[in-house]
């Protein structure tokens, strides 16, 4: 099963006692196995198709947002209808696309992978939070069947505005559970992988041996800890409020409408690193992998990810600079401070490619139009981070625009990096390069085509969330732009698609190894096998394939 | 101004605001490029310079560099972004205690109100001026809005008020926004320089008619807006779009 060459000059033993019998006998396969399985490849798996589904879905409610303003005073929807439109696709792809995909489609595939484990910690938990998930994303999309329609309060559902008389009807309570069943369902999730993490690493694997993808789930799953409950129970008090004639956020008997905006900010700062940070993980061994390199800076890529995650449970307020109720200077103080792990990190990311070998294959262009995207959205965010300028600027499409290039242009992209990277893994076939690089490059000038306009828009005063608007205000040409960008950038994710259906039938067979990879999942067979590993290479770094591929190509031992 | 002066003026975009406070807001804006614009092209630089040089050129027998840590170099991109950050914080935080300083005598006050969709605005005298979208529901139309009358080159105080949603008072050209939130007491000076008619619009997500909750504000010289409010009577209404015949 081992595909590890024998390194020339020297041997290792595979390891010897074997840890796992092997039953013998017919597997289930197909929708059996995907009803039944607690493996955890296969849960990644079901959590990652789910998840792009959803993908396709948001994405085509954002088609119905754009469509809706391409020109002004149009009426291709009611302004409930765009309501429904922009919540949910706020909703979907935060709570259904972009996390679970990170967190629990990658996380769970590649975390025990990547530390040598044979499955996660609580291989049925782990099939329960999925179900839990999947009951999620399907009821609170169902709000659409509803007499209302789904929620239309935006996705972060200001009170009092989604109280009972203010939005009635069963599309915002299917929405308050559904968040709450994904909540329910990350929490779950990160239990199951912290304790994968800190029990199941393979001999040799120290923590500073474990790849940084590794790391950065890590600490993101401990921010899953710190903030999903919080969310859960904010939305358990909604709850109460609309149902059981709870006063929680009723102004009129003595509740607090803000109560809401802090209890949703304190989880939602914490969950867009949430969004990003298995993302900057999928990054890294992407760049270091191509580059034919460690990862430079290793420990201090690690402190990085340790102090975003600290300073971004300090940060929430920063959404409600504009509401007068916080301690400004405070909540811009940390929220700053956060610009500099992040250049630590792209400095690393440069230092990674620096005197390496690069190969610029499909995901290593993702990753390119990562950081390119991510910075850009980063130096906006600096902007935004002070409260000065974003009296100016709060809710204007400056925000809509920064928020993509950090959501879409960065993590989005890198989670095309990783479906291009780990796909022969997954499958054991590669995706096709020139679908993929075709559909890199018009998703790239897509997206620059639709987010872009969004900055100067809001420089000139567009509210996000306005379902029409005045054609005297300057605003006709970038709305324009912006809406025939979303129909090219479409383009490029359906060329993906297609990639991923025709690939998976007659891609290039991809074998073990086929980036020539240093982390642990590439000492498996494509796709590994149940419980992953017969014998492992021995851990000496954190990049134990190579090491064994390349004994003659250690890492340098010091520093300069 | 010449070409180079003018582009270290410039706000990269960013319309210049008509009150009082516009030069801090500008001040932190050039503060942000200065920055902004050459740390950009360094990452980007260094990507493109990567990705130039060092690709994999097919019969090269040029083998990666296995090294793994710089201290030299990883030390100073951790100590300058703090200098970098510190210093912008310095500027932001004078900037803000100017931006929100709150006047315990300012020259007018007015009481904004907002509500599910529309605006009031109520003067010390009880005067109110109202309007509502059911009477501005034409979004090409600027007719029927209500109208915010305040003087120029004077302090106004606005306290802002909401007792069903949370709603958000944004006018465009003041590069300035404050939402009214129930429950909270918002409290917020404004000194507009320059005298005209700006657009403004509700700014945070309200219901069905949000797009439509708009206003005016008609920023006038400080004679033409006492003649104005010496002819408003006590505890009178004016609704935007509704003639009252006597």
């Amino acid at each position: 099963m081992t595909v590890i060459q024998e390194p020339p000059g020297r041997e290792y033993r595979p390891a010897e006692p074997q840890l796992f019998e092997i039953v013998p006998g017919p597997r289930p396969h197909g929708l059996v196995k995907y009803l039944t399985s607690t493996d955890h490849k296969q849960i990644g798996i079901n959590y990652m198709v789910t998840a792009f589904i959803g993908f396709l879905f948001a994405g085509l409610l954002a088609e119905g947002i754009r469509t809706q303003l391409i020109v002004p005073n149009n009426n291709f929807v009611t302004e409930n209808v765009f309501n429904q439109l922009f919540t949910m696709h706020g909703t979907i792809m935060l709570f259904v696309f972009l996390g679970p995909f990170g967190f629990a489609g990658l996380g769970n595939y590649f975390v025990p992978l990547m530390i040598g484990a044979p499955d996660m910690a609580f291989p049925r938990f782990n099939a329960l939070s999925y179900w839990i998930y999947l009951g999620g994303f399907i009821l609170m999309s169902a709000g659409f069947l509803t007499n209302n329609g789904a929620a239309n309060f935006g996705w972060f559902g200001y009170a009092p505005l989604t109280s009972a008389i203010h939005s009635p009807g069963p599309g915002a309570d299917l929405w308050i559970v559904g968040i709450a069943l994904t909540g329910f369902s990350g929490i779950f999730t990160a239990v199951n992988i912290i304790s994968t993490i800190f029990t199941l690493r393979a001999p040799g694997m120290v923590m500073f041996r474990m790849p940084i993808f590794v790391w950065n789930q890590m600490v993101t799953m401990f921010l899953i800890l710190l903030a999903f409950p919080v969310l859960t129970a904010a939305m358990a008090l909604l709850w109460i409020d609309r149902h059981l004639n709870g006063r929680f956020y009723d102004q009129t008997h003595g509740g607090q409408p803000i109560l809401w905006q802090n209890l949703f900010w304190f989880f939602g700062h914490p969950e867009v690193y949430i969004l990003a940070l298995p993302y900057f993980g999928v990054v890294t061994e992407v760049l270091a992998t191509n580059s034919k390199k460690p990862v430079f800076g290793y420990k201090g890529m690690i402190g990085a990810t340790l102090s975003i995650g600290a300073l971004s449970m300090g940060v929430w307020a920063h959404h409600m600079y504009t509401t007068g109720a916080v301690l400004l200077p405070f909540f811009a103080a940390l929220s700053l401070l956060i610009a500099v792990p992040t250049g630590i990190k792209f400095f690393n990311w440069i230092g990674t490619m620096w005197r390496g070998t690069i190969t610029l294959n499909t995901a290593m262009l993702y990753s390119i139009g990562f950081l390119t995207m991510f910075l850009f959205g980063g130096i906006t965010g600096v902007m935004l981070a002070q409260p000065v300028l974003d009296f100016q600027l709060h809710n204007t499409y400056f925000v809509v625009g920064h928020f993509h290039y950090v959501m879409f242009g960065g993590s989005t992209f890198a989670g095309f990096a990783a479906i291009y990277h780990w796909f022969p893994k997954i499958t054991g076939r590669k995706l096709h390069e020139g679908w993929g690089k075709l559909s890199f490059a018009i998703m790239y000038i897509g997206f620059n085509l639709t987010f872009f306009p969004m900055h100067p828009l809001g420089l000139r005063g567009m509210p996000r969330r306005i379902e029409t608007y005045n054609a005297h205000m300057g605003w006709n040409f970038l709305n324009l732009l912006s809406s025939v960008g979303a129909y090219v950038l479409a383009m490029g994710v359906l060329i993906t698609v297609w990639n991923i259906f025709r690939s998976y039938r007659k891609g290039e067979i991809a074998g073990d190894n086929p980036w020539d990879g240093q982390t642990l999942e590439w000492a498996c067979s494509s796709p590994p096998p149940d419980h992953n590993f017969e014998s492992l290479p021995p851990i000496r770094s954190e990049r134990p394939v190579w090491d064994a591929n390349h004994p003659d190509q250690l890492t340098e031992v010091g520093h300069r | 101004m010449h070409a180079p002066t003018r582009l270290l003026a410039s706000q990269f975009g960013s319309p210049h605001g008509v009150t009082a406070q516009d030069s801090y807001v500008r001040l932190l804006w050039h503060l942000a490029f200065y920055f902004a614009l050459p740390l950009g092209l360094i990452v980007l630089g260094g990507i493109a310079w990567c990705l130039v040089r060092y690709r994999a050129k097919p019969g090269s027998e040029r083998r990666a560099s296995q090294f793994q840590y710089h201290i030299p170099i990883e030390a100073a991109y951790t100590i300058i972004p703090l200098i970098i950050v510190a210093v912008i914080f310095g500027f932001m935080f004078n900037a803000e205690n100017h931006v929100d300083r709150v006047s315990r005598a300012p020259a007018v006050k007015i009481t904004v109100e907002g509500f599910q969709w529309g605006w009031r605005f109520v003067y010390p005298n009880g005067h109110q001026e109202i309007g509502t979208v059911a009477n501005a529901l034409n979004i090409n139309s600027m007719k029927n809005l209500p109208v915010l009358y305040m003087p120029a080159g004077e302090t106004v105080q606005f306290t802002l008020k909401s007792d069903d949603v949370v709603h958000t008072f944004y006018v465009r050209d003041w590069l300035w926004q404050r939402d009214l939130i129930p429950g909270v007491h918002n409290v917020a000076d404004i000194d507009v320089k320059n005298p005209g008619i700006y657009d403004g619009q509700c700014n945070n997500i309200c219901g069905q008619y949000h797009a439509y909750m708009r206003f005016l504000v008609d920023v006038m010289p400080v004679k033409q807006y006492k003649a104005w409010y010496a002819h408003q009577a006590a505890n009178s209404i004016t609704t935007a779009g509704v003639t009252v015949s006597s």
